[in-house]
């Protein structure tokens, strides 16, 4: 019993990462109307920045703190260079020029640090016993991480000025822009709260695992699935989404091996995309 | 020399079949395909795997093709009829699935070693180089085939509906047709454009691995459409030498640099490709060569 | 009665877009609906056309129940719909355009292409003349050759009925055919759809100009937050006070 609790915490873990990845996924497409698959590239983008924060200063929330601004300057620089031009387009011109940027970015790390892992070297700590549970507290710094980004990005999304016009150009890019709503600024803010939030899903992703510049990429399918499940533009329902992916599996791993957890992830989403193509909360139909 | 590019020749007809099957996909139905290079590893595990256990080419060739269409098939049943951003995720996860079973199922396909030592085409009567002329051939052969039918598609009235579907598919309906019985069907036909690429590829490589059918192909084949004229078959021709060309241009950059080590020379080319498929969408669209509305 | 509209509805979040809108649509009869911006005309339309789901209420169509069928299975049994932006196949020619919505083509099929041209090629020379006589009634012949994509937003309009008439519906409906086509076009456009509806083509017709309309219909229906608040001959529901409250006073401030 004590197993499968602590491969359900294990799970939470993971479905945090998933989950604030799926967010930071989901608030592009819900304003942008298209799916970036360069999401898992800004979490990679993140992850090494924050190496480089952690190696120079060995602090982790210094560390933490550069990935979020890589993060956010990616998301903003692929904004002005890329997909400003785009708007209007077709979503597809954007889609394949959010896997170029993917693929640039890979390549970039790749030249500077190679294709071996890195890890953040942080001090093995023993795990607290509650019972016969045990529990790592770095996943619980983890947790209690990506819950209070949640926290932020709520607050931006509700109670600051931006953020209300963020939402409002999501329901209805028509209406805002007539009610004056400078567009512009609203993408720009945009694009950087969701490659922060991407970045510090990469940063979480690189602390529980290795750091690599696959890492990301290899993320996107369960990432664009707990979009989908949460519904495209939802993000209470992308967390939601994710958590519930991460959790799923790694319950399912004893059973159907580790290798197949990605292929799980594609199951799951190609059976939401059937039954619920509007996903748990969503208002965007899948199916045209 | 003369080895060297009757090679490259082999390469770049593979290439070319590869991307008409994803031409005629995208450029003329408006499919967002990004798992294709999932077709090309089922084709090529279908025959490498068959020919292990003696099945004779004549047989196994054709099955890479069919086994191709009966992956294709059902994918386009539950997923055609999705958003094309959707599809086009989900086309990626699949082929990332597929590419997932060929590492792990290591008792058909052992695994990350992959399969090696795969008959030759035509081993049997030919050796050198009349062998890979041979091989030139069939391909040629192949790619005519297939660009024959597809101007035969082209002019018929399935080729003007689907050429309607990628335009509006909306509008499509709104006239009664389904649009996705139509986009099954191209699904389908790509898919075994790809398969027997795979198929030919195999034998010709004579080794296949998991790690050959990374979604980098998929994206190198829609550098090649994009450049060399989205909707147009030439638009297939055109854009595989240009892809050749990039790629066999960067192992002489090696060549003449050797101190880039061969993994960053992957990187760049990965980032290379990454920025073609940037600008091209950004600022030329319409590839190379001009707009598919002027045949 | 041809087409009945019985009871549709539909709301987003609580607001009912269309509400229980209910009226018949004699067969051969040429209708207007019209209303102010945000009426629930457009989502009306595509009520009735399948491309939106109904909360609740029926369609039929001569004597058929459609309220659940696909908007392919609708246009099939003879209600084909136009755009109110225009989605003509803007690669393909005019001709082409009309070509492509002729049903029953077994040249769709890509076993009659490979194994029975012969067939397929008699087909299209029949379909081909039907599409060249369709031209000429529309007064398209000087563009018949051009991509419908470089065509101005009134003949694009033409090409939509034009496809719309190959495909041999008995019921056509026009979402705002006259929105942004200039006048001498939009003259030309009534009396191709009078001279159609004179063939015995029932014609529901969706319209914020009301000038073109009002000449054009029999029937006019009015629609004002979803709820239709009057019904009758164009003259007699003009005079309505409730319909001058809603759409003259909505239009003239």
């Amino acid at each position: 019993m004590s197993g499968f609790l602590e491969l359900a915490i294990s799970g939470l873990m993971s479905g945090l990462v998933i989950g604030l990845a799926a967010l930071a996924l989901t608030l592009v497409f819900g304003v942008a109307r298209f799916a970036n698959a360069a999401t898992g590239d800004f979490m990679t983008c993140g992850a090494y920045a924050a190496l480089l924060g952690f190696g120079a200063t060995g602090s982790m929330v210094v560390g933490g703190a550069v990935g979020l601004a890589a993060g956010a300057l990616v998301g903003m620089v692929s904004y002005l260079l890329v997909f400003r031009t785009l708007e209007g387009r077709p979503s597809v011109s954007a889609l394949l020029a959010s896997i170029g940027i993917g693929f640039v970015i890979r390549a970039v790390l790749g030249v500077v640090y190679g294709h071996g892992q890195q890890v953040f070297q942080l001090p093995l700590v023993r795990p607290w016993r509650v019972y016969d549970l045990r529990i790592q507290p770095n996943d619980l710094k983890i947790g209690i991480t990506a819950l209070v980004a949640l926290l932020v990005v709520f607050l931006v999304l509700h109670a600051t000025p931006i953020g209300r016009r963020m939402r409002a150009v999501a329901d209805d890019p028509m209406l805002a822009r007539v009610s004056g709503i400078a567009p512009r600024q609203v993408m720009l803010a945009l694009w950087a709260l969701s490659g922060a939030v991407a970045a510090l899903a990469g940063v979480l992703l690189g602390i529980k695992t290795v750091v690599s510049p696959e890492m990301g990429w290899e993320m996107l399918i369960p990432v664009f699935a707990a979009a989908v499940l949460g519904g495209i533009g939802h993000p209470v329902g992308a967390i939601l989404a994710g958590v519930l992916l991460g959790v799923l599996q790694e319950i399912a791993t004893p059973y159907v091996g580790f290798t197949y957890k990605l292929a799980l992830a594609f199951v799951i989403l190609l059976a939401v995309l059937l039954v619920r193509p509007k996903g748990l909360f969503g208002r965007v139909e899948g199916v045209r | 020399m003369d080895a060297y590019l009757i090679a490259i020749a082999i390469i770049t007809a593979i290439y070319v079949l590869l991307a008409l099957g994803l031409n005629l996909q995208y450029g003329l139905t408006g499919i967002v395909n990004f798992g294709h290079v999932g077709f090309f590893c089922v084709g090529a595990y279908t025959t490498a795997i068959l020919s292990e256990h003696g099945v004779p080419l004549v047989v196994s060739f054709p099955l890479a093709a069919v086994l191709a269409m009966a992956f294709a098939w059902p994918l386009g049943l539950v997923s055609i009829r999705l958003r094309e951003d959707y599809f086009a995720i989900v086309s990626l996860g699949f082929s990332e699935v597929v590419r997932l079973v060929a590492t792990s199922e290591r008792w058909l396909t052992n695994g990350v070693q992959g399969i090696a030592g795969i008959p030759k085409l035509f081993a049997g009567w030919l050796t050198g180089p009349a062998q890979s002329y041979a091989v030139l051939g069939l391909l040629v052969a192949f790619n005519a085939l297939a660009i024959l039918a597809m101007l035969r598609i082209v002019r018929s009235p399935f080729g003007r509906m689907i050429e309607a579907i990628r335009d509006n598919e909306e509008a499509v309906k709104a006239l009664g047709k389904d649009p996705a019985g139509f986009k099954i069907q191209v699904l389908v036909l790509g898919a075994a454009l790809a398969g027997l690429a795979g198929a030919v590829y195999a034998h010709y490589i004579g080794y296949i691995s998991p790690e050959q059918f990374l979604p980098l192909i998929t994206f190198q084949i829609w550098m090649a459409i994009i450049m060399g004229g989205v909707g147009r078959i030439s638009g297939a021709l055109v854009g595989a030498g240009i892809l050749m060309l990039f790629l066999e241009g960067s192992r002489f950059l090696r060549d003449v640099m050797p101190f880039i080590s061969e993994v960053s020379m992957a990187s760049v080319r990965l980032g290379v490709v990454g920025l073609a498929l940037i600008l091209f969408t950004m600022y030329r669209p319409q590839g190379l060569m001009g707009d598919f509305t002027r045949k | 009665m041809t087409l009945a509209i019985q009871g549709l509805t539909k709301a987003y979040g609580g607001l009912h877009v269309v509400n229980d809108v209910r009226f018949e649509v004699p067969s051969g009869a040429l209708v207007g609906v019209i209303g102010p911006n945000g009426a629930g005309k457009s989502t009306l339309f595509s009520l009735i056309t399948g491309f939106l789901a109904a909360d609740a209420g029926d369609v039929s169509f001569e004597g058929r129940s459609l309220g659940r069928a696909s908007p392919m299975e609708r246009a099939r049994a003879g209600m084909v719909r136009t755009f109110q932006v225009p989605r003509e196949f803007s690669h393909l020619t005019v001709r082409e355009n009309l070509l492509a919505a002729a049903p029953g083509q077994s040249g769709e099929r890509l076993i009659d292409t490979f194994f029975r041209p012969g067939r397929v090629k008699a087909e299209e020379a029949a379909i081909a003349r039907e599409a060249a006589e369709t031209i000429d009634f529309l007064r398209l012949a000087k563009v018949a050759d051009v991509p419908a994509g470089r065509l101005s937003g009134g003949q694009k309009k033409l090409v939509e009925l034009g496809r719309a008439l190959m495909t041999g519906a008995r019921m056509i409906l026009l979402d705002e055919p006259f929105a942004g086509v200039n006048p001498v076009l939009i003259e030309e456009l009534s009396v191709r759809i009078r001279e159609l509806n004179g063939r015995g083509i029932g014609f529901l017709i969706i319209e914020h100009d009301l000038a073109a309309l009002n000449k054009l219909v029999s029937t006019l229906h009015v629609m004002d937050r979803g709820v239709l608040i009057a019904s009758g001959a164009p003259a007699e529901v003009l005079g309505n006070p409730r319909v001058r409250d809603a759409y003259l006073g909505g239009a003239a401030a």
